[in-house]
């Protein structure tokens, strides 16, 4: 009776989860995504050729995002970097 | 006519000029005499002529050195801070990325080193840490700039930069509040959204911490103190008139005028009546424009002004000036 209840119950947060939860999810990591991935472009535009006012301060995250570039411009569908910019591949 | 003239007399004091002007000898001589009183003077130059230390008769270099006693001085040398941020950098890379990696990123680096403005964003930086020193290490802090443009374009960064980090620093920091919900919702999958530290975040709070403190610093007029040197001639006093307005534009206190060179009553000669002639409406229109702030003259010397008595004979045109009586009247 208790193992009844118990998958029963299971099987309702299963159900609730993949109806209200999982789009819910996608929703917050859509946004975190293009948040997180216009910040990388701001402050790498220099790699991609686009002049950048701040470059001077920006170099210093180079090291820290340098690794995001490259996952960046997988993530998009792009085999090898933007012409014109930085060659990470 | 004019009152008598007082001196800056703040803890920062930038001295600003076209080039030629004598602004280096202005900048020496006041250091001096501000040493000279007894306050613990600091004279930093980025004179790229390295006048500076051609005036006291001493090598200067990136470390403060002793000049006499309650004075010291430094030069900084714009592209030797920017090679030195730049060398930093690279290392940093160098420790996370591979050979070729490495090769690539460095012709990037590279093309920063001669983007317009990196000299002064370096430059900015070392100035910010020095004007930190007025009140620390030393009780004043006397800047001699290099030529106009480049000094108001420079003091006038922390408030453009300021803005352009302040984006970058609320955008980081939107994207960490959104990863720690993706984290929370996501559990185990959330992977690297998972990180609590954020060196990238840490790195852009520091940098407008430092702007924004020196922006502060800049624009209080109880702690900063520009001062103008020129010549009464054409192009020095169209240059000043710009360059003022501009500094007043970005809130930085202008706090007096130097006329150099002025034409000593003792010089003799029909053709020195004519120049006295000249300059003398070059100075009226000075007074004019300039009426609000105290304006010091200092007369053309009969030699170049090097050395120590060279510099003491400015410091008495100073003083005469502050006592209300000058050598042109």
């Amino acid at each position: 009776m208790a193992r009844r209840i118990r998958d029963a119950w299971r099987a309702f947060r299963d159900m609730y989860d993949a109806l209200y939860m999982a789009p819910y999810r996608s929703q917050i990591h859509r946004e975190y995504a293009r948040q997180r991935d216009l910040f990388l472009l701001l402050t790498t535009s220099d790699l991609l050729g686009v002049p950048n006012p701040v470059e001077f301060y920006t170099l210093e995250l180079l090291p820290e995002v340098m690794e995001q570039f490259h996952e960046w411009h997988r993530r998009i569908g792009l085999e090898q970097p933007p012409d014109g910019g930085f060659r990470c591949c | 006519m004019t009152s008598p003239s007082s001196l800056p007399d703040k803890p920062i004091v930038f001295f600003g000029g076209k080039g030629g002007v004598g602004k280096t000898t202005m900048a020496a001589a006041y250091a001096l005499q501000s040493a000279r009183r007894g306050t613990r003077t600091l004279l930093v130059s980025t004179d790229p002529a390295h006048s500076a230390g051609d005036m006291l008769g001493l090598r200067l270099g990136d470390e403060a050195r002793e000049v006499q006693a309650g004075l010291h001085a430094l030069e900084i040398d714009p592209e030797a801070e920017v090679e030195r941020y730049i060398a930093d950098v690279k290392e940093r890379i160098r420790d996370v990325a591979s050979p070729r990696i490495m090769d690539e990123v460095e012709h990037e680096i590279d093309l920063a080193r001669s983007s317009p403005g990196a000299e002064e964003a370096a430059l900015l930086d070392r100035f910010a840490e020095l004007m930190q020193e007025a009140g620390a290490g030393y009780e004043r802090v006397v800047f001699d700039t290099a030529p106009t443009g480049h000094t108001v374009r420079l003091l006038s960064l922390p408030e453009l930069m300021g803005r352009w980090i302040d984006g970058l620093v609320s955008r980081r920091r939107k994207v960490r509040s959104l990863g720690r919900m993706w984290r929370n919702v996501a559990g185990a999958a959330a992977g690297e959204a998972g990180r609590d530290d954020d060196p990238v975040l840490e790195a852009l709070e520091r940098r407008q911490a430092r702007f924004s403190a020196a922006r502060e610093i800049v624009t209080d007029p109880a702690r900063t103190a520009f001062t103008f040197v020129l010549t009464p001639e054409r192009l020095p006093i169209l240059e000043t008139r710009k360059a003022v307005a501009a500094l007043r534009r970005s809130k930085i206190p202008v706090a007096a005028v130097m006329v150099n060179r002025v034409l000593p009553p003792d010089a003799e000669g029909a053709f020195l009546a004519r120049r006295r002639e000249r300059e003398a409406r070059y100075l009226e229109e000075i007074d004019r424009e300039m009426g609000s702030l105290p304006r010091i003259r200092i007369p053309l010397f009969d030699s170049d002004v090097q050395g120590r008595e060279g510099l003491s004979r400015v410091i008495e045109a100073f003083e005469m000036n502050q006592e209300g009586r000058r050598s042109d009247r």
